[in-house]
């Protein structure tokens, strides 16, 4: 039982971050309908970004969001406007063709500048466990979690209280309707591309808490957002963040009770499940 | 009339040209095993695009699964040979029976729920982690060690000292996989195919029963891929689970999307180009600068995506009518 509670407990605050990085994701699919490949290479480059300054220049994982935010930000529109708005009017195995592309050059320059091997940081602030009726918790992983469902509410605030994010919500609903009302599509979009990258600033930080990168992790945590992603459908933020703890409640007891090696195989399972049985996602609005 | 005719001839003396140039490399680098193996390996992204070509150009169903069929044949020749000493000459066309069994196990659902576009993508492409991690947990066939295959130099169990035969083997199989292209277009399986590509609702309204033709696209297609595997697994000489390389599926999908979606050599084009210049550039600066030549072949894909997405064999296509068309309508003139 009590492993059960631990189990479950840990694969919660996990799914928090999840729900994060397919936040992200959400975003750019969502509204300008562009099937981003690479957007799990975003978490493992912002992850090296961490590595890097807290390795170069000791500045704390939690903190490096201040610095790498902005950056992904920044990096984000620079694509969108380099890349993807050239391929908007093609068919979308051609935007496919475009982010894997992306994909196979941020591994590469992973594995140029740090090399294939897995790298970790040795410490940070909040290590250490906390003890909470006989249950232990890594203080890193609640801490993570905390700042996780504030920057979803902070971007649910973002989207449902200020213009540019109801600019964003008008182009998802009807891109027609909204160009007419003055909205600049391209400088929307733009920002959405960009604060989906930049989501992933936040997540790699948090992760590199108790996490170590290496160049192939990419893929896996792109497939799991999009499983998070087929698991809510669009335009629930809270569904979202239900299927994040899903996902991240059905890894952890994979990992306790059968195999650790199991734990995609579970994530990957329901994705397929999920797709036959309700194809909209189960919290899904479109 | 007689122009198409002319036409004709130029192309099939085009092809037969290119034939000759494929059968006579391996005379040409005989004495370096290693860049046979590469030039090997270029054919087989050959092969498997181009297969991709029949669910992903002509049925337009972007499959990422390519290598799950591909390492379920190798699985399934490899543990042939391995446990019963099963001649994989028999084992390759159970290998692909297997694989071709998995597609329609996996198929049939995916057409019946109408999973379409990036979902259908999405999910073959979790197929092949899917598959990556029940052969890692599967002691008795797969597991996280290497299984050799044995009897090392013998034809009976397709097991040579040189690379060479396998050039050859992965030769023929890239005629068959053209062969089956050009013949499914010629069908009325590959119009239907080619209509439902474009538009599967419209293609469904004329009566189209677009489940059934995206079926028997998808067994076509792993069936040849299973056959792969099994030349695969003997090429390299063991079976690992590693072989389910969701990457690598990915990568041929993207040479079927860059060769020009539906050319039937469109696939083929790109993977001799991009294929080459990645091992060219693996082979001669990889040992140096490990990632630097996946820089170059990333850089290269995505500027000829951005400046050609309608496909490489476009390009092509322009020169071969500015060359030979232009001659046909200066013949015209003087006559």
């Amino acid at each position: 039982m009590e492993t059960i509670f631990q189990s479950v407990f840990s694969g919660v605050l996990m799914g928090c971050i999840y729900a994060l990085i397919a936040l992200g994701l959400s975003l750019i699919f969502g509204v300008m309908n562009v099937v981003n490949f690479a957007h799990g290479d975003f978490v493992m480059l912002s992850m090296y970004f961490t590595f890097w300054a807290g390795s170069l220049w000791g500045i704390d994982a939690v903190l490096t969001p201040l610095v790498t935010f902005p950056l992904l930000f920044l990096f984000g529109v620079i694509i969108y406007y380099g890349l993807i708005s050239r391929t908007l009017r093609e068919h979308y195995t051609i935007q496919i063709a475009i982010t894997v592309g992306l994909m196979t050059f941020l591994r590469a320059i992973t594995q140029l500048v740090w090399q294939a091997r897995p790298r970790a940081l040795t410490y940070s602030f909040i290590q250490g466990n906390i003890q909470v009726g006989g249950y232990v918790i890594a203080l890193s992983r609640l801490v993570s979690a905390i700042i996780s469902l504030i920057i979803i509410g902070s971007i649910s605030y973002f989207l449902n209280r200020t213009w540019p994010g109801r600019e964003i919500r008008a182009t998802s609903d009807d891109l027609d309707a909204a160009s007419l009302m003055g909205i600049n599509y391209q400088k929307t979009y733009a920002i959405a591309f960009g604060l989906g990258s930049s989501l992933t600033a936040i997540a790699g930080g948090l992760l590199m808490t108790f996490q170590q990168v290496d160049p192939t992790m990419g893929l896996r945590f792109g497939l799991l957002s999009w499983c998070i992603l087929a698991l809510a459908g669009l335009g629930s933020l809270p569904g979202l963040l239900i299927s994040g703890l899903i996902v991240g409640v059905s890894e952890s007891l994979a990992m306790t009770f059968w195999d650790p090696r199991a734990r995609l195989l579970v994530i990957y399972l329901i994705f397929v499940l999920v797709l036959w049985v309700r194809p909209r996602g189960i919290f899904g609005r479109k | 009339m007689e122009q198409k005719k002319n036409n004709q001839v130029t192309k099939s003396l085009l092809w037969l040209l290119l034939l000759i140039i494929a059968v006579i490399i391996p005379w040409i680098l005989g004495s370096n095993q290693y860049s046979v193996l590469l030039v090997t390996t270029v054919l087989l992204y050959g092969v498997m695009a181009t297969l991709w070509n029949i669910i992903g150009g002509l049925a337009g169903q972007l499959d990422l699964g390519s290598f799950a069929y591909l390492g379920l044949g190798a699985f399934t020749s490899g543990t042939l040979l391995i446990r019963y000493n099963f001649t994989p000459w028999m084992g390759m066309i159970l290998g692909g029976l297997v694989a071709a069994g998995f597609a329609l196990l996996i198929g049939i659902p995916l057409f019946r729920f109408r999973i379409r576009e990036v979902w259908y993508a999405l999910t073959t492409c979790a197929l092949v982690e899917i598959l990556k991690v029940v052969f890692t947990m599967w002691e008795k066939v797969g597991g996280p060690v290497e299984r050799y295959l044995p009897h090392y130099g013998s034809l009976y169990h397709m097991r040579f000292s040189s690379y060479i035969p396998y050039y050859y083997l992965m030769l023929g199989l890239l005629l068959i996989a053209l062969g089956v292209n050009y013949r499914i277009n010629k069908t009325r399986l590959g119009y239907y195919l080619k209509a439902l590509g474009e538009d599967e609702i419209a293609a469904e309204v004329l009566g189209i029963d677009t489940r059934s033709c995206k079926l028997k696209a998808l067994v076509c297609y792993s069936f040849l891929i299973g056959v792969t595997g099994g030349i695969y697994a003997n090429m390299y000489g063991y079976i690992h689970p590693s072989f389910f390389d969701g990457q690598e599926s990915i990568k041929v999908a993207i040479l079927g999307i860059v060769g020009g979606r539906g050319i039937t050599y469109g696939p083929l084009l790109a993977a001799l180009l991009l294929v080459g210049i990645q091992e060219f550039l693996r082979a001669s600066i990889g040992g140096d600068v490990s990632g630097l030549y996946l820089v170059i072949y990333s850089v290269i894909l995505i500027v000829v995506v951005l400046f050609r997405p309608k496909g490489i064999a476009t390009i092509f296509q322009d020169v071969y009518q500015r060359v030979f068309s232009r001659r046909g309508v200066e013949k015209k003139n003087v006559q």
